[in-house]
């Protein structure tokens, strides 16, 4: 049989949401969706649905699927899944070579994407599609606990343009769900920096999500502008915990070498599992 | 007889859980997400919670903070039934303050040894 490929827009969200569901069911890290998460994560990543693909045998069997972000000649691929009884069927490999003709179409000169670190069939998939290494991050959560680390330091928080004008200064790499459009997709986005008292300074951006009952944090990108790193890490993260002490925190791709990164270990945040994020150097 | 209330969006994975539990004489109740999942707790009031990890609208993670602070809710026993890896699974037992975790696929003495433990363990 021939595997054709069709628009993800011909297919309403729920139908997404189902298929990425059923392809995502043996992950180590499934990470399971509702129609309304996707529906946010197509909004916030900017997931272009027209060049973004369903596979599917020619007698109508769905085989798995992928989207494509676009972003000023920049394209991301995300949610590549194939049914665990379609797999080896070439599936991925035919939807990786759509994702990128439609990247190309769109005018991308680069094509990034993040695979969970381990996941050997697909970076495999990725090499083999052209796309290079180039740097791991950290997903890492933190439970709610008492403070126990003295606040310092004079504190302002940030609101939403002010929290993005700090994030336009930041001088590192961002991956593409802590990029700066990202961030400004989301209503959610916040901040604070912080100056300590030997002149050290710093900001800490996030976005602050309203569940039905509760909230909860997540995307934080933080810098030190001045001083250590460490120093003023614990104290920005200690202000952001102390000010809701009830969040659950969920920290995504935070570089290996980020330089906050023991900040984030005294306050008890740990790893849940790593991404390698991969690029497309060719287009 | 205990009251047990499992949280997981997997129909085959509620399937199994559901024969185990109910061969040892409890009362079965489940939901297939976070919220529904929190709004059953409350209302039922089980005595032990198993939680899914990865659920479609919040992770387990986050639910189990919700959970823990209901006050009526505080005290319930929750156990982790996950396909994370024992070290993240043992580290997300610890800093979330739960009672136990079974890494996926486990079997049908590891479920009833567990759930006995902590139910056991609530009794004495």
């Amino acid at each position: 049989m021939t595997i054709e490929i069709i628009p993800a827009d011909h297919f309403t969200i729920q139908e997404l949401t189902d298929l990425y569901n059923q392809t995502r069911v043996d992950y180590l890290v499934p990470m399971p969706m509702n129609a309304d998460r996707l529906n946010e994560y197509i909004h916030d990543f900017d997931v272009d649905l027209h060049h973004s693909c369903v596979a599917r045998y020619n007698d109508g069997q769905v085989l798995g699927l992928s989207m494509l972000g676009f972003r000023q000649q920049t394209a991301w691929i995300t949610r590549l899944g194939v049914l665990p009884v379609t797999r080896r069927t070439g599936a991925g490999s035919v939807l990786m070579n759509s994702m990128l003709a439609n990247a190309a179409a769109l005018g991308a000169k680069e094509i990034h994407l993040e695979v969970i670190k381990n996941n050997a069939p697909a970076y495999n998939l990725f090499l083999k599609t052209g796309f290079i290494e180039r740097d791991t991050y950290l997903v890492m959560r933190h439970a709610p606990r008492p403070m126990t680390i003295p606040l310092q330091g004079e504190i302002t928080w940030l609101n939403f343009d002010k929290a993005l004008e700090k994030l336009e200064t930041y001088p590192h790499h961002l991956t593409w769900i802590n990029a700066i459009e990202s961030m400004r997709n989301s209503p959610n986005t916040e901040g604070l920096h912080v100056r300590l008292a030997d002149g050290s300074s710093g900001w800490l951006i996030y976005r602050n999500t309203k569940f039905t009952l509760r909230s909860t944090l997540s995307h934080l990108i933080m810098h030190t502008t001045q001083g250590n790193a460490e120093e003023v890490g614990i104290q920005l993260l200690s202000h952001l915990h102390t000010h809701y002490p009830h969040h659950d925190t969920y920290a995504e791709n935070i570089h290996e070498a980020d330089p906050h990164l023991p900040a984030f270990h005294a306050l008890g945040y740990f790893t849940n599992f790593s991404r390698v994020e991969m690029r497309h150097p060719q287009l | 007889m205990a009251k047990i209330l499992y949280i997981e969006d997997i129909q085959d994975n509620i399937t199994f859980v559901e024969k185990v539990v109910k061969s040892r004489g409890h009362e079965f109740l489940f939901a297939k997400n976070a919220e529904s999942g929190l709004e059953l707790a409350v209302t039922s009031q089980p005595d032990l919670i198993l939680l899914d990890l990865g659920l479609p609208d919040a992770d387990g993670q986050t639910l189990s903070v919700w959970l823990k602070g209901n006050p009526t809710l505080a005290s319930t026993p929750i156990i982790v039934l996950t396909a994370w890896t024992q070290e993240v699974a043992r580290q997300t037992v610890e800093a979330y303050n739960l009672n136990g975790y079974l890494c996926k696929p486990f079997s049908l003495k590891e479920l009833v040894d567990m759930i006995d433990s902590v139910l056991g363990t609530q009794a004495s």
